[in-house]
């Protein structure tokens, strides 16, 4: 944007405080009544990165004259352009073709030990000096400190089992689902490509899960257990900089919109958040803000669990062929929805956990002869879960949170952004897969190791926002978000691509009682 | 009730330009003092909570507003969402509003926003038939093959009036193989019967249709249709009409996927119990024999040539057992078909066919045409005992006029 100054000026050298200084400028007569103060009018110039430019900040830099006035006669309105960047998707490695099951599982795990081993060895002997003796496990030693590579299994006693289950002599009930499948009394037990050894010593085996390829180092001791002194993960892989952009641009996250499900309040809160995308709500401040926004990304569950039929894998077909599907309706309601966001904004399309495409992981894409009105248009973009792509040069990686939750159901972290960083240090995107997460059996590659550290990773359908900026060993940098439900909180995220920051956006109404009206306040 | 949005797409103005006059209006009335208008404002800016900023867009009403400005800590936008006579308690009201007014715009909701983006441009549905044709060439084809169809056997309708008997020698090698032929008579005492009951089968078609038809390709198979009843019963001949319908409207069942089998079933269930319940009345008000002959023709697999054809071989057969006259007649016969459909599987199908047949051969023909009756599965007990009436009928019959030798000839001679 170029905004030519008045008379007036403006001394910068490298000690000026923008904070300090204020000033108005009255810019020339095609801007007219715009009066700026001076720190922000730098910062949109100079584009000063320390400075947090929040998406009201941005909406508010380029506020115009308030709405709270009678309608001029002339003029139509500004319309401002969407800003298009370029966008790159690579999520080739997530489609299944032609899918055949008669192939065992357990030939990810050989390929991802494969894939693996190398990368660890090179880490151990980062960790543990370059003359660390890394070692099979059938060349073992007893009393040798030595580093051993290979895949963790945790045996839980009620991680459900199936043979359990059936089995007569034991003569159990299914047991019930719980919110955590971990005790006191697992195990882990270390396996590489021919034996497995039982693990002992300083670790948090609360925090680990089955299927993490890790290098341990310890020794053995004489009863066939081995003693654990320290262990490393793969850590991040390396990363492509980022390009330096020149303007604020955003992406807007957001999942769990739940359609078809009981709540009607969210269908309001869902109808502003389209509102304010295609630039319809707001100020004109706020509507050219919106037009930064480049890309809506919606990360899964779309519709909500109540479309889910429970009868319907056990009725009858004949009892059951006359009714509807209760995904039907909330699917055609989303179709126009989508419908509304195309027209104006690309968007991609994550499924998740409860909406209508395979369940097994990588899932596939929705298919578009369920949205007839708003496939017509090429800015929807049906896309695999995880999801992978590079918008304007920012690699963005994630799911729709079904990994998240497993690791969550069979370990002791309870924090989304937590999971997700142990899952960017494992350099795996799902390591409970395919042991309690359903998966694809896969047997040339394991397509979840992490092959190029992404700059955004997420994880969608979290209880509530979070979002963190960590950095690698290698100076990586990697903003983590778990986009939350927005069924149940009415929150969707930003990001800002040029300051890889995210922030909250939440909707809100009023409601019948005041106080219901302070709880949807929602706190995060 | 009125919010920005449907006003804008209402009166085709810029949402801003909208919002400005509902405040516009807004104030107005009030200067007036009439009658109490409420109005919620929305608010957007960042709002700090317990230590996280986000950045908020809130509907908030009247008596709220200043409030909820005093807790932002920067606010963005103010403007009038919408305005109505009641005061509001609940914001659900709101949603239903836009809800209905952006349904009544689907295709321009965009069109008076603020934003406007160049790449989303609807594909015409040409282009995305073009790129779906690609992959998926067996759905393209019954739509293709049933136009040919069609066109072929228009064509075919005028020469065949006019070519007559001969017409119908000619055309069984000139159909496609595909092709179900039916039994075509040029009676031209049955047509003012016939045009009726196709005048009505397209119209009475076209709804059990139009349940296993996706909604593109109901539209046209049901103009397809009807077209051609439109233009074949002007004509006034019956029998290219049912023919093209049969033969349109067959195919483009064939092709269909296994998953529509069932509701063909259903409609073909449908339509037997139809059959069933004017075959079980036809014997009560009639209880005529020959009303029972010409029930025996069975019912067939192919829905589509049941009706006329059959009135047209009940009325047929009465006519030539009567005349006597040694002529070669065409005549319904069970034949097994087998062609190839467009999925490339080859499918068997028992049907009726044409065949040409001489008197002399037609009483040897009956008891076995009658006691192939039973093999059709969706057969129904009325028509059984039908059967077993013609059967027991048929032989007797053949007994009387059979050219069995008597014992007696050995000794007349003499």
């Amino acid at each position: 944007m170029i905004i030519q100054l008045g008379s007036g000026d403006l001394s910068y050298d490298p000690g000026f405080q923008a904070d300090e200084a204020e000033a108005s400028f009255f810019v020339n007569k095609n801007l007219t009544g715009f009066t700026i103060l001076c720190k922000q009018l730098l910062q949109v110039i100079f584009c000063d990165a320390c400075g947090k430019t929040m998406f009201s900040d941005v909406s508010a830099q380029k506020n115009g004259p308030s709405l709270l006035c009678s309608p001029a006669s002339e003029e139509q309105g500004p319309t401002f352009e969407r800003i298009s960047l370029p966008y790159e998707l690579y999520s080739d490695r997530y489609r299944v073709g032609q899918r055949s099951f008669s192939r065992q599982y357990a030939h990810i795990y050989a390929a991802r030990l494969m894939q693996m081993r190398p990368l660890l060895a090179e880490r151990a002997q980062q960790k543990w000096g370059s003359n660390v003796l890394i070692k099979k496990l059938c060349d073992l030693e007893p009393g040798e400190q030595c580093c051993i590579v290979g895949t963790l299994f945790k045996r839980m006693e009620l991680q459900p089992s199936i043979l359990k289950e059936i089995s007569e002599e034991h003569n159990l009930l299914p047991q019930p689902a719980r919110a955590k499948y971990i005790s006191e009394a697992d195990e882990l037990i270390l396996e590489d490509e021919l034996q497995r050894i039982k693990l002992e010593g300083k670790f948090d085996k609360d925090k680990c899960v089955t299927g993490s390829v890790v290098a341990i180092y310890g020794a053995e001791k004489n009863d066939g257990k081995f003693t654990v002194e320290d262990f490393c993960m793969a850590d991040l892989p390396l990363q492509t900089p980022r390009p330096a952009l020149s303007s604020d641009r955003f992406v807007l996250l957001a999942s769990g919109l739940g359609l078809g499900g009981h709540n009607a309040d969210s269908m309001l809160g869902l109808q502003l958040l389209v509102d304010m995308v295609t630039g319809q709500l707001g100020d004109t401040g706020e509507q050219s803000g919106a037009a930064a926004i480049s890309r809506v990304l919606l990360a899964g569950n779309l519709l909500s669990q109540n479309t889910q039929d429970k009868d319907a894998s056990t009725k009858a077909k004949y009892l059951t062929k006359k009714t509807q599907a209760g995904s039907v309706e909330a699917i055609r309601v989303l179709d126009e929805l989508l419908l509304q966001l195309v027209a104006s904004v690309p968007v991609d399309v994550m499924p998740g956990q409860y909406d209508p495409t395979n369940y097994t992981l990588p899932q596939q894409p929705l298919h578009p002869c369920m949205f007839p009105l708003s496939s017509a248009y090429n800015t929807l973009q049906l896309v695999s879960n995880p999801f992978e792509a590079s918008i304007d040069g920012v690699r963005f990686l994630g799911t729709s949170g079904q990994n998240v939750c497993d690791i969550q159901r069979y370990s002791s972290m309870d924090s989304h952004l937590e999971i997700l960083e142990e899952t960017l240090q494992l350099r795996h995107l799902a390591p409970t897969a395919p042991d309690t997460l359903g998966c694809y059996p896969f047997y040339q590659k394991d397509p979840f190791i992490l092959e190029e550290c992404p700059h955004v990773y997420f994880s969608g359908n979290a209880p509530t926002f979070e979002s963190k900026l960590i950095k690698g060993p290698d100076g990586q940098e990697v903003l983590l978000v778990t986009i939350p439900e927005f069924s149940s909180t009415q929150t969707a995220c930003l990001v800002n691509l040029r300051t890889l920051q995210c922030e909250p956006i939440c909707f809100t109404a009023f409601s019948a009682d005041k106080d219901e009206e302070n709880e949807m306040n929602i706190s995060h | 009730m009125v919010t920005y949005k449907s006003l804008s797409l209402t009166l085709g103005v810029h949402v801003n330009t909208a919002k400005q006059m509902l405040y516009h209006y807004l104030e107005h009335k009030r200067k007036e003092s009439s009658p109490q208008l409420h109005a919620t404002y929305l608010v957007t800016g960042k709002f700090v909570d317990n230590g996280q900023t986000c950045h908020r867009v809130s509907i908030v009403r009247e008596d709220q507003l200043e409030d909820f400005k005093s807790k932002m800590s920067l606010i963005v936008s103010v403007h009038v969402y919408s305005v109505q006579k009641a005061l509001l308690k609940d914001s659900g009201p709101l949603y239903s509003v836009d809800y209905d007014a952006v349904k009544d715009h689907l295709q321009n909701c965009s069109k008076y926003s603020a934003i406007q983006c160049p790449g989303a441009v609807p594909v015409s549905s040409l282009e995305r038939q073009q790129a779906l044709n690609a992959p998926n060439p067996p759905q393209s084809e019954p739509g293709n093959s049933g136009t040919n169809r069609e066109t072929n056997t228009t064509s075919k309708a005028h020469p065949r009036p006019q070519k007559g008997i001969m017409g119908m020698f000619s055309k069984k090698s000139a159909v496609k193989s595909q092709n179900t032929s039916e039994e075509v008579k040029p009676e031209q005492k049955d047509e003012p019967a016939v045009v009726d009951s196709a005048k009505n089968k397209p119209a009475a078609k076209a709804n059990p249709m139009m349940n296993f038809f996706g909604s593109q390709t109901a539209k046209k198979s049901v103009k397809a249709v009807k077209e051609e009843a439109d233009q074949t019963s002007e004509r006034k001949s019956p029998q290219p009409c049912e023919k093209s319908d049969g033969a349109a409207v067959q195919h483009q069942k064939d092709p269909r996927s296994k998953t529509k089998r069932a509701e063909d079933e259903d409609s073909e269930e449908d339509k037997m119990d139809k059959k069933k319940r004017r075959r079980i009345k036809k014997p009560e008000p009639d209880s005529s024999d020959e009303e029972v002959v010409p029930d025996s023709p069975p019912p067939q697999e192919a829905l589509t040539r049941e009706r006329s054809p059959k009135k047209e071989t009940e009325t047929v057969q009465p006519s030539n057992s009567h005349s006597g006259v040694k002529v070669r007649k065409r005549r319904r016969v069970l034949k097994s078909r087998t062609y190839l459909d467009a999925d490339g599987c080859m499918v068997t199908e028992k049907g009726f066919e044409s065949e040409s047949y001489s008197e002399s051969e037609e009483d040897f023909r009956a008891p076995k045409a009658a006691q192939r009756e039973p093999f059709k599965a969706k057969a129904n007990p009325g028509s059984k005992e039908d059967d077993k009436k013609s059967q027991k009928k048929a032989p007797a019959s053949s007994n009387k006029g059979g050219k069995q030798a008597s014992i007696m000839g050995f000794f007349q001679k003499k």
